[in-house]
């Protein structure tokens, strides 16, 4: 019963994960077999944070990564919570065809996410320039400019991602029995101080799991630098998945590669952990 | 369950009752955020019915003059858009059906099973769940060259056959089925096997519904894995990979309406499937609460 799986995750996932732990370790170039790594101990990790052109590139990877993670991570949990609240709510009847319209975004390949994407930010020939033009707002130079290019990706993630959030979401909130705010109505709570007291509070769970949801789906961004900005305009956009791919496939340094992948997973692991010990800290309050 | 005649719509209008002001903003606010989140959709649809001259011009035109098919017949003279579509049909499919194997049978061992350790190494598959693909990329790269399956579709397929959300859905489901019932089978001399498909598989429906709707989107859908080991092999390419190709033909110029109709393309089988399916777990949830 147990075997075909375990030996396909065995084989396909815990495998490699221990080969990436020791290339790490290597010097070893991604066309050649295993057989011809040499180990070098920590040579690898001083390159990728060392002050040559290996470490500022992986450096930059690193940050624009972490930024990345925390701008979706900002956005993606307070759009949920609000977005599932009117999916809800039970006064207006089209809380559902919201849902499917949210839902469905997520259903959409990356791919063709980041190919539209790309024309709506078109800074002439766009729709979202020309609206902000409408409302008397300043058009933005979006992914052509170093200083927007992260945010714009940032944007378009949120606009994907939202719907599968605002699910688990919705999932919380049918959680909370509704005598709780009964209760509170008779004690005369008013609508926000019920959603701060009772209804935050309640979905701590709920928000914990989505944020660890959204900084693990957020270090996998790819297709959108791949595609549209190929980690430009200056590196702006040169995020983790994408350099790693770059450095230990497209350059063949598997070791480097396997090392910046072993970062990757501490960085991982220590963000998670500081996320569990953020929600029982305000779980004790 | 109880129906008060309040729970029961009142002709078809919006609102449950008589609304207040803050229904009306409630009513607002939802139409706002549908009309954001489906607009990018919408533009790209009807972008791909433009001629290039509306593409291109400044600012944007909204709608076309006179919609048309072009794009999509030039979406086939740049990529073998047929070819592109069974490959992308073939990984999708042969890789859901593994994983509603493999998952059936762990999720039952999981589940029903008790065994030393159970918990540890349900823990270790639960982990995996949680390892973003790029971390493993580099030597499976490697190893799927070792087992001779790169630069073709086996090699997209086979490692994926396998996957830990499968595995903890199913278990979740089958841990529900009476073990009653599959004690009675096997008093009757029913194998395990037979148990699983004929017993366990026909109770969790929905559960295998549901993972049969996010197998089949996220292997149509996925990018990283198939761009790596299919390298050159544009033959081989899943649509989602020989979308990127018609981004760089012509580039710059007068591919806008092209992208638009190959990403049109590449959008509708997950968006159907997950539109018909999600009309049949809203229904299954439906009928399962009224019996319950």
């Amino acid at each position: 019963m147990l075997t075909p799986a375990l030996v396909l995750l065995g084989v396909f996932i815990v495998v490699p994960m221990l080969l990436t732990v020791w290339l790490a370790f290597q010097d070893w170039s991604t066309e050649t077999g295993f057989d011809t790594a040499r180990f070098v101990g920590l040579d690898n990790f001083s390159a990728i944070f060392g002050p040559t052109s290996v470490g500022r590139d992986f450096k930059g990877a690193l940050v624009n990564t972490a930024i990345y993670t925390l701008g979706s991570v900002v956005l993606l949990l307070p759009l949920s919570v609000l977005f599932g609240l009117l999916v809800y709510q039970q006064r207006v009847r089209v809380g559902v065809v919201l849902r499917t319209i949210l839902f469905s975004t997520y259903m959409v390949p990356m791919i063709a996410v980041a190919l539209v994407w790309s024309k709506l930010y078109s800074p002439s020939e766009g729709p979202i320039n020309q609206i902000l033009g409408w409302v008397g707002l300043p058009g933005s130079t979006w992914l052509s400019s170093p200083n927007t290019a992260l945010g714009s990706i940032v944007l378009l993630n949120v606009w994907q991602q939202v719907g599968y959030f605002t699910v688990l979401a919705v999932a919380g909130l049918t959680q909370i029995p509704g005598s709780v705010y009964e209760a509170a109505a008779i004690d005369g709570a008013n609508a926000l101080q019920r959603f701060g007291r009772l209804t935050l509070p309640l979905l701590r769970r709920t928000l914990l799991f989505s944020a660890v949801i959204a900084v693990i789906n957020a270090v996998q961004v790819f297709e959108p630098v791949a595609l549209i900005t190929q980690g430009g305009p200056v590196g702006a956009t040169n995020v983790l998945t994408y350099h790693i791919r770059r450095v230990g496939i497209e350059r063949s340094q598997g070791g480097l590669g396997s090392a910046m992948a072993v970062t990757l997973i501490l960085a991982l692991i220590v963000t998670v952990v500081a996320l569990f010990a953020l929600a029982r800290r305000g779980g004790d309050e | 369950m109880t129906l008060a005649l309040s729970d029961i719509p009142s002709g078809r209008g919006l609102f449950r009752q008589k609304p207040m002001a803050g229904d009306w903003f409630v009513l607002t606010a939802i139409v706002v955020v549908a009309v954001v989140a489906a607009f990018p959709l919408a533009w790209m649809v009807l972008t791909s019915l433009k001629t290039p001259a509306e593409t291109m011009q400044t600012p944007p035109v909204w709608l076309p003059a006179t919609p048309n098919l072009d794009a999509y017949g030039k979406v086939a003279d740049v990529i073998d858009s047929g070819r592109s579509f069974l490959n992308s049909a073939i990984i999708a499919t042969i890789t859901t059906a593994g994983i509603l194997l493999t998952s059936l049978l762990a999720g039952f061992a999981f589940a029903k099973y008790r065994f030393r350790g159970r918990e540890w190494v349900f823990a270790g598959v639960i982990a995996t769940m949680f390892l973003p693909p790029i971390v493993t990329l580099i030597p499976l790269y490697r190893m799927v060259g070792y087992l001779h399956i790169d630069g073709g579709l086996a090699g997209v397929i086979v490692p994926n056959l396998a996957n830990a959300f499968g595995i903890f859905l199913m278990r979740q489901f089958i841990k529900g089925v009476p073990d009653d019932l599959i004690d009675a089978a096997r008093i009757d001399g029913a194998s395990e096997l037979r148990i699983v498909f004929s017993i366990v598989a026909p109770s969790v429906v929905p559960a295998i519904a549901a993972l049969a709707l996010f197998a089949f989107v996220y292997h149509w859908n996925s990018y990283l894995w198939p761009l790596t080991v299919l390298q050159g092999h544009t033959d081989q390419y899943p649509i989602v990979i020989s979308l990127s190709r018609l981004l760089s033909y012509n580039r710059g110029a007068m591919n806008t309406g092209l992208v638009m109709a190959g990403a049109t393309m590449a959008v509708l089988p997950p968006l159907v499937l997950f539109v018909l399916l999600q009309r049949f777990f809203v229904d299954s949830i439906i009928s399962t609460g009224v019996k319950g």
